[in-house]
């Protein structure tokens, strides 16, 4: 029931702005529910017009009177209620269909909005399958339900509305038998739907993992192809689905039943209305025939009774889909967000110094990464981040884009606490090219002007040329206006190193951090964009990270990280003539022997 | 639909009972009113017994109906999830059985959908056909025969109706057919886009895209949106238009048996039912002609879930089962390969020998093609023309399973799936003791952090192996390459984002440990591939030369020039 409730928050949510369209498509969908109840009697009194007319017209005393004008007059009428009924149910299908596709699309563009917010934590833990099934899958679901549903909820109050007003107008006593047997199908309707909630969630949980599954395996492909794992990577599909087959059996099953259950039910309460009904005309204080004749109304008013509720319940299974979709959206909206102070500061670059001060850090908690790193920059200065692998490097730069945040100890621009600053502007003053690049969708030009969409031509082609990438993308027949993907890429992995370089050459940024940037670019080719490099680098505080120490030779401080702590820390020069970690490492690049 | 048929007759017993219990449920519905009929007839005659004796009966056939409708929804729900089940089976079977270059002509994000949003929408109309379709055709002939023995003059009428809907209903499922089809391909861009900002994450997030990216997005949502909207508009018409049709036929109907009912006086007694049968044709129409609207989109995903299955693989393999692996002498002949849509060949006349135990050094500026070479070594794709031959046979006539077992290749950017260590490196080597991970993470120099870890082996590992560090991903991709003890190893780039210490490990532990492997090594760092015994530096796709480490000094300016960068500032520092 708290999936129902959540729910019932989710579209409140999303649906409340549309007010308007829906008290107007409710008077509409009164309107037409209206032209319907009564339409049919019209068609009765123009039967009886043609009864009278046939009467008089067989008479031959009056058959000169006879006429058929009020028998077409009627029909007319009739005619015209049903093309009201038509008209009105237009206009409500319209507003709601409009309702139907505006809302969903706010949802999806909302879930994409909330991911944008999301810490890197929930992308680095969660698979990208299972967040995109949200997407593909329950919002969806979503759409259809509303998209079928939301009329015949409205139609289904109205009508049910409309024969509770009926039956209470003819007879109190048997409107309450008519309704007697409804507990019971409350009843049995919440059983059901309790089963089929659990069923549908664990339904949808498990095509979300399937989903995982076979996003992460098709986009890793390659790896099954050159090992040979495709048999092997249909055993694990197998198993997610046939994990998804017997739970959407079992939730397809459930959901399904509620429509059979509630046609018996309205049969039974049929047969409760005559048994009652007879009963009572026997027993009870109107004349027979006048008691007859009401059971025979009411038999009728039972059936309708119970048409609202079968025509939804025929579409249960679509609204528990919705509920369901709900809660699993709701699951991602209930993600803590970044966190960004209100009314943070805006750094403007680095006037003095960058201060990492004492910082802890632990991914998971428990299992340190960071012991306490102390690391001071001056303004304009080279920093050098050497180490093995796995020492922490990589986890530093996180912090001081905020991927992550500290544990224990601060980071500071001339004494300030990044944590202090409006996070967009601090990553705006920090330029990061990454370990592992990533390419998006669009040419080539889109993807160096990626960081300002608004660069011109020239500053993209000079990025490029800086990067030593322009002769490459100039030898392609559509030069800078190629596609390129991430999957799809026509670079090689150097190439889009080199791409990912002049992204961030274009951005300009105060503070510059280069994660291992050239690891697969040949070193004739680094070479050639040191220079370009040392430009950028010039006069801005920078941060560089590399196993290839040849680059970083002429860093103003390299920090020798080990096992999350700083081991050493120095000019190349002095470090060495200390002869410990560093000058090791750099005997074993650097000397062929 | 042609393709769904085979999988309806492996569930021929559930589509029975789905069937019959269709039949029981139909009956049921026909039975009803007339039953209704006589018990309210009994009731005005107050004939006690009739309303008892028929009232028990309706009573009957509630239950009747209630088991067959369960009955019905338990098999329709059998068949539907049957058929999803292993269509979705087959789908990804034809997609493991794909060549590299067909998965990327489908684009990855595409496949996804496809097997999942179009198989959904098919499971569903498979499941609204059993419990709906088969019992539309039998209500619709029950009351068109009765309505016409009725008012046989009015055939016409109901006729015309008839026509009207079906004409509505097809217009309908025509324009709806291409929003379908606009439908699918929107969410695949919806989805595109998502995987794409997921996958990136950091790189939206550390250049403040967020806006830009929402922006991307709400167009395709938007797309998506105005699309859907448009499918509801067509939605929202056709109903009214049913209806309309039906109460003006029954407004006709009525009309003519008004202007003629001096000739045919006993027909006003029949126009009460005469419209009861004309709304039952209606409804048996109009949820025919839903369900057609609504299958229109699943014609649209079966056509594109038969595209996926009719794909031939650009690639096939001799037939055999033979595992037993070659040895590890690659040859290269006259090689040249272009990339599928590229009109310059990327690799030019490459040939080249090694023996089996060698280590061949691959060496050159980015983008000459050396991982397209490796690549061609373990058959991601053909050459244009030209032969590579491994253990002396041409790759195209090894059967594939031998020619995994052969030859191991760490990719440039390899990643391990999410799960455990253990659980990758036994899909690889399913035999695989933590004896065999433990040597094959000591040559890889994975286990000095592995078994750090508290878990060790089983250790999780996240999607894109993300909860490691740019190295130790790395370490364990060589791992992995390494543990079924291969014939060939090529190590393209995996060694770029380790230390030069773990690098030197690595080697040392391999010229030890792996001696009779073949090892194809590519590599920025001379010192990756000094020890090698040949080494071939690729320019621009073709070989500018090979040769040993002093050889290439000596004659070899590419190599010279890379040797240059990377000779340290200090040649004296011993
Ligand atoms: N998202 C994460 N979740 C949990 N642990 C992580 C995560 N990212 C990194 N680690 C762990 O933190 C440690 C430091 O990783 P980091 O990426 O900072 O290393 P690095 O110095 O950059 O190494 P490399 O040179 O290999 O890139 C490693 O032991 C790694 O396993
Ligand atoms: N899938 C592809 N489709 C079309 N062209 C491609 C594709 N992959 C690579 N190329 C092109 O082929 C050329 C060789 O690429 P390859 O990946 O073999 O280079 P590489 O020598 O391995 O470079 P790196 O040292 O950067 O890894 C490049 O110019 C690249 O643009
Ligand atoms: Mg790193
Ligand atoms: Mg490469």
């Amino acid at each position: 029931m708290s999936d129902l409730r959540n729910a019932g928050k989710y579209y409140w949510h999303y649906l409340k702005k549309y007010w308007r369209g829906f008290i107007l498509s409710a008077v509409l969908i009164g309107i037409s529910t209206w032209c319907i109840v009564v339409a049919p009697t019209y068609l009765g009194r123009a039967v009886e017009a043609l009864t009278t007319y046939l009467d008089q017209w067989l008479n031959p005393a009056t058959r000169a009177q006879a006429s058929l004008g009020t028998f077409n007059h009627t029909l007319v009428i009739y005619v015209l209620l049903y093309v009201g009924d038509a008209a009105t149910i237009f206009m409500a299908g319209l507003i709601l269909a409009r309702v139907t596709a505006h809302s969903t699309g706010t949802m999806r563009v909302g879930l994409f909005r909330k991911m944008q917010r999301m810490r890197v934590k929930y992308f680095d833990t969660h698979s990208d399958g299972d967040i995109l099934a949200r997407f593909t899958s329950d919002l969806d679901n979503i759409f259809n339900a509303m998209n079928q549903a939301l009329m015949e909820v409205l139609l289904a109050v109205a009508q049910f509305v409309g024969i509770l007003i009926v039956m209470f107008n003819q007879n109190v006593t048997m409107a309450w038998v008519t309704m007697a047997s409804t507990p019971v199908a409350l009843i049995i309707a919440a059983l059901v739907m309790r089963k089929a909630g659990t069923a549908v969630n664990q339904q949808q949980d498990d095509i979300g993992q399937l989903n995982g599954y076979i996003n992460e395996q098709i986009t890793g492909q390659k790896v099954l192809i050159t090992n040979g794992l495709q048999q092997d990577s249909k055993r694990g599909f197998d198993k997610y689905n046939q994990r998804v087959r017997q739970s959407a059996l079992t939730g397809q099953i459930w959901s399904g039943i509620l429509n059979p259950l509630m046609q018996g039910m309205s049969l039974l309460n049929t047969a409760i209305v005559i048994f009652f009904g007879s009963w009572l005309a026997l027993n009870g204080s109107l004349s027979k025939g006048a008691a007859l004749a009401l059971v025979v109304v009411f038999v009728n008013y039972a059936q309708q009774y119970y048409q609202p509720i079968m025509s939804l319940t025929s579409l249960y299974s679509m609204i528990q889909l919705a509920i369901t979709g709900a809660r699993r959206i709701d699951e991602v909206r209930d993600q803590p967000d970044e966190v960004n102070p209100v009314d943070g500061g805006r750094p403007d670059g680095i006037q003095r110094e960058l201060k990492i001060d004492d910082v802890h850090f632990s991914y998971l908690p428990g299992k340190e990464i960071l012991h306490g790193i102390t690391i001071n920059v001056q303004r304009g200065e080279m920093v050098a981040l050497v180490g093995p692998t796995g020492s922490g490097k990589t986890t530093v730069m996180n912090l001081l884009n905020r991927f992550y945040d500290v544990d224990s100890g601060q980071i500071t621009f001339d004494g300030v606490d990044i944590r202090t600053f409006d996070l967009k502007a601090l990553r705006q003053n920090v330029g990061i090219v990454l370990q592992e690049p990533q390419l998006f969708t669009g040419t080539i030009a889109d993807n160096i002007r990626y960081g300002q969409p608004e660069a011109s031509m020239d500053r993209v082609i000079a990025a490029a040329k800086q990067a030593n990438i322009h002769d490459f993308i100039e030898s392609l027949p559509e030069k800078y206006a190629t596609q390129v993907s991430d999957e799809q890429s026509i670079f090689s992995a150097g190439q889009k190193q080199l791409m990912s370089i002049a992204r961030t050459i274009l951005t300009n940024p105060r503070l510059l951090i280069l994660d291992e940037a050239t690891s697969n670019v040949d070193t004739v080719t680094e070479a050639k964009i040191q220079a370009a490099m040392d430009n950028v680098i010039q006069g801005r505080t920078s941060f560089v990270i590399a196993h290839r120490l040849k680059t970083i030779l002429n860093a103003d401080k390299i920090v020798v990280l080990k096992d999350g702590a700083i081991i050493e820390q120095g000019s190349h020069e002095a470090l060495l003539a200390e002869n410990g970690f560093y000058a090791e490492l750099y005997r074993n690049q650097m000397v062929f022997d | 639909m042609k393709i769904l048929m085979p999988y309806f007759k492996r569930y021929h017993v559930d589509v029975s009972i789905a069937l019959l219990s269709v039949l029981v449920l139909v009956f049921a519905t026909l039975w009803q009113p007339r039953l209704l009929q006589v018990v309210m007839t009994a009731i005005i005659k107050n004939d006690q017994q009739t309303v008892l004796r028929e009232g028990i009966l309706l009573l009957g056939l509630a239950v009747l109906g209630i088991a067959g409708g369960v009955i019905n929804t338990i098999y329709s729900a059998r068949v539907a999830l049957g058929v999803a089940t292993d269509l979705r089976a087959d789908m990804y079977a034809k997609i493991q059985s794909f060549a590299y270059a067909d998965v990327e002509t489908f684009s990855a994000s595409n496949l996804v959908v496809r097997m999942t949003n179009d198989i959904n929408q098919v499971q569903q109309i498979v499941m609204a056909a059993f419990q709906q379709i088969t019992r539309v055709p039998l209500l619709f002939i029950g009351a068109l025969i009765l309505a016409i023995v009725t008012m046989p003059e009015q055939w016409w009428v109901i006729l015309v109706m008839m026509l009207v809907i079906l004409l509505a209903s097809w217009v309908a499922v025509r324009r709806m057919t291409t929003y379908f089809a606009e439908t699918q391909q929107d969410i695949e861009n919806v989805n595109t886009v998502t995987r794409e900002n997921l996958m990136g994450i950091r790189v939206v997030k550390s250049f403040v895209q967020e806006t830009n990216e929402i922006s991307k997005f709400s167009q395709a949502s938007d797309q998506l949106t105005a699309v859907t909207a448009k499918i509801g508009y067509w939605f929202s018409i056709l109903m009214p238009i049913f209806f309309l049709t039906a109460n003006l036929a029954v407004g006709v109907a009525v009309y003519l048996v008004g202007q003629n009912i001096t000739a045919h006086p006993a027909y006003l007694a029949a126009i009460t039912s005469f419209v009861a049968y004309l709304m039952q044709i209606l409804y048996a129409v109009i949820n025919g002609g839903f369900l057609m609207t609504f299958a229109s989109r699943a014609f649209i995903s079966i056509g594109r879930i038969s595209e996926v299955l009719v794909t031939q693989p650009s690639m096939t393999y001799v037939a055999s089962e033979d595992e037993t692996p070659l040895t590890g002498e690659i040859t290269f002949d006259h090689v040249t390969f272009t990339y599928p849509g590229d009109t310059q060949p990327t690799l030019r006349d490459i040939s080249f020998k090694t023996t089996a135990g060698a280590m061949l050094g691959i060496v050159g500026a980015t983008g000459s093609g050396k991982t397209t070479l490796a690549q061609l070594i373990a058959r991601l794709y053909d050459p244009d023309s030209g032969h590579i031959m491994i253990g002396g046979v041409d790759v195209r006539q090894i059967p594939e399973k031998r020619l995994r077992a052969t030859v191991a290749y760490v990719l440039q950017r390899s990643t391990l799936f999410s799960g455990t260590i253990a659980g990758n490196l036994k899909q690889v080597r399913p035999d695989a003791q933590v004896s065999h991970m433990q040597w094959a993470a000591n040559v890889a120099q994975a286990s000095e952090f592995i078994e750090r870890l508290p878990q060790t082996y089983d250790a999780p590992v996240e999607e894109r192996s993300q909860n490691f560090s740019g190295g130790q991903k790395q370490r364990l991709a060589i791992t992995r390459g390494i543990i079924a003890n291969p014939e060939i190893l090529i190590l393209d780039d995996a060694t770029s984002a380790l230390d030069a210490r773990s690098e030197k490990l690595v080697q040392e532990a391999m010229d030890r440990d792996l001696k009779s492997t073949t090892t194809v090594v590519i590599a920025e760092k001379i010192a990756s591939i000094i020890r090698a015994d040949q080494i071939l530096v690729l320019d621009a796709g073709r070989i500018s030369g090979s040769g040993t480490h002093q050889q290439l000094l000596q004659s070899n300016p590419i190599y010279q020039a890379i040797y240059q960068t990377q000779k340290a500032r200090e040649e004296a520092v011993k």
